[in-house]
């Protein structure tokens, strides 16, 4: 450690610093300060107080985002409980098991626009893979308009992003697993459990940090969904917005009806709930600190 | 006796085991399937020719009329050999610059100690939990007044030559480096600069390979930043190229899935060629 003052550290810190400031600092106070004007990125911001947010609490199709990201959070425990599964399948020494890690991880990688576009085949009226199979089978008597049906158009946006996530997740809990001792499990073994309980009490305690960390990015992951509403239903949001979510919202207001000023109040929003978000988080790991 | 009841034994052992493992391999097939599908029939969509059915119950999954004119006719159509340049372009310069960047201000954070350390540490910090999207409004009207930088693939690599993340990743590898390997380098009378480059830097390279991979992932896959700075053709990425493809070949099935095979395949095989590092990389951040 150096004694004497020196500049020596903020040399190193200034480049990336000067970055953040630029595109972190300075936009989140510019988005503060935009929420309060009228704003269409052309035309200089005008000063208009609150009245974004009076027209925020008044205008149903913010509720309606706010709600739907709301329900994308069920993506997140069921990504957790079925990565968690699929880790302790293939957590065996058999021949072949990289390859199938692999293929499971495949989704992962391929970036989620090709993933997205080839799920909007997939549920297609013409020519889309369920539907054929479907109506082959006789489940259904003619082909169905997946995606134009309201009721059906979040939950498969959710559905491709649990199928996006697994794997990845999945790797992480496999890492998990491998550093949990064997002797655990020959300790339970010896005690009489059996493979379930096995596993809900060795594998799930010790697999807390994981929990964690995958319940955090799972989480944040969910409630900032973009790509797959703007893909899956063709930049729209779907049919009577059924499928619009927070950040497609904001994205329509800004960019689409230049309406910066209350796409700004509408990001503030956001960022309350990410805030509020990260404090629950923090209790709940201070907790469980407590009990361990 | 004795020795036909353990032979039965062992056969009775190795019954249940071989049972146990065709019931891991159907599990695993049956999951592959899951994952794998989508993908399988997009690329065998991409060869169909006109004369094999798009719409069909059962679903016709193999083409009986193979052709590579789909793919031909999305090249001819769409730049796509622009699309993969500027994406490898962005990520590469992204990911180099990013993790010089970062392992540079992460040093100082780990190991010196000077006034103001623990203000930026949780300045940082705070902004962790900001959702990306939030910037993009004054991000956007920086890049047309300030920056002028609209519809250049310069505006996917500056604002991402720095990351908050890895700053906290790399500052925990450099905690782990014991301070005789730097005390050493000032003895022989080292700069700073020196003893970061050549001591430091080496002993942490699974950590700059860990944040390395993960800014390459996420250049990559990128999408609404860039959709909204690159309205001309030519300067798309590969992700906001696939979505003009979906555009335009609206009702044309067999072109979209000659793009998104062209675009899918090199990524995926590059992936799995660097599976190793990969893996390492992306549960290494765990800890991090």
């Amino acid at each position: 450690m150096t004694k004497k003052f020196s500049l020596t550290p903020y040399f190193f810190l200034a480049p990336a610093l000067l970055v953040i400031a630029v595109f972190i600092f300075y936009p989140i106070a510019a988005v503060v300060y935009y929420s309060f004007t009228d704003y269409d990125i052309v035309t200089p911001p005008q000063w208009i107080g609150l009245q974004n947010y009076i027209k925020l609490v008044q205008d149903p199709t913010f509720w309606k985002a706010l709600t739907n990201s709301f329900i994308y959070l069920i993506a997140t425990p069921t990504v957790i409980v079925l990565s968690i599964v699929l880790a302790i399948v293939v957590n065996r020494n058999l021949r072949g098991i990289h390859m199938f890690r692999a293929l499971y991880y495949i989704p992962a990688v391929s970036g989620s626009i090709a993933i997205g576009i080839a799920w909007r085949w997939m549920f297609d009226a013409q020519g889309g893979l369920l539907n054929g199979f479907l109506v082959w089978l006789g489940v259904l008597k003619e082909p169905l308009q997946w995606l134009a049906e309201p009721a059906y158009t979040l939950p498969i946006a959710m559905l491709l992003t649990i199928w996006m996530g697994l794997g990845y997740y999945a790797l992480i809990f496999l890492a998990g697993l491998q550093n949990i001792p064997e002797e655990l499990y020959d300790a339970a073994l010896i005690d009489g459990c059996n493979n379930f309980q096995k596993h809900w009490y060795i594998s799930l305690p010790g697999l807390r940090p994981q929990i964690v960390f995958v319940g955090v990015i799972s989480s944040l992951a969910a409630i900032e969904v973009f790509n797959e509403v703007f893909i899956l239903t063709n930049r729209t949001g779907g049919v009577l917005d059924s499928a619009l979510t927070m950040v497609f919202y904001i994205w329509r207001q800004a960019f689409r009806f230049s309406d910066a000023g209350y796409g700004s109040a509408l990001a503030i929003v956001l960022l309350v709930i990410t805030l509020a978000f990260s404090i629950i988080n923090i209790r709940v790991q201070e907790r469980g600190l407590e009990t361990d | 006796m004795e020795q036909t009841q353990t032979a039965m034994f062992h056969a009775g052992a190795l019954r249940q085991k071989y049972l146990e493992n065709t019931f891991w391999y159907i599990l695993l097939i049956l999951m592959s399937v899951v994952t794998v599908l989508p993908f399988l029939w997009i690329i065998l969509t991409a060869f169909k020719g006109p004369n094999d059915a798009i719409q069909s119950y059962p679903p016709q999954l193999i083409p009986h009329d193979p052709t590579l004119a789909n793919f031909t006719r999305v090249w001819n159509l769409l730049p796509v050999g622009h699309f993969f340049l500027n994406s490898i372009t962005v990520a590469v310069v992204t990911t180099v610059l990013n993790v010089l960047i970062t392992s540079l201000a992460a040093y100082p954070l780990a190991k010196m100690r000077f006034p103001g350390r623990d203000l930026i540490f949780y300045a940082l910090l705070v902004t962790l939990i900001v959702p990306a999207q939030l910037t993009y409004i004054p991000s956007f009207v920086l890049a047309v007044n300030f920056f002028h930088y609209y519809d250049k693939i310069i505006s996917l690599i500056l604002p991402n030559i720095a990351s908050v993340f890895n700053i906290f990743l790399l500052r925990q590898a450099f905690k782990s480096v014991p301070n005789d390997l730097m005390d050493a380098g000032r003895m022989d009378g080292a700069s700073e600069l020196r003893i970061w480059w050549s001591i430091v830097m080496p002993v942490i390279r699974p950590s700059l390979a860990t944040a390395a991979i993960f800014t390459f992932v996420n250049a990559w896959n990128d999408f609404l930043w860039p959709s909204l700075m690159l309205p001309t053709m030519e300067h798309k990425t590969l992700q906001v190229g696939l979505m003009a493809l979906q555009g335009a070949f609206q009702s044309d099935f067999r072109g979209v899935a000659a793009g998104v095979t062209m675009t899918v395949i090199p990524i995926i095989i590059f992936f799995v060629a660097l599976q190793r590092q990969f893996i390492r990389g992306l549960t290494g951040a765990v800890k991090g």
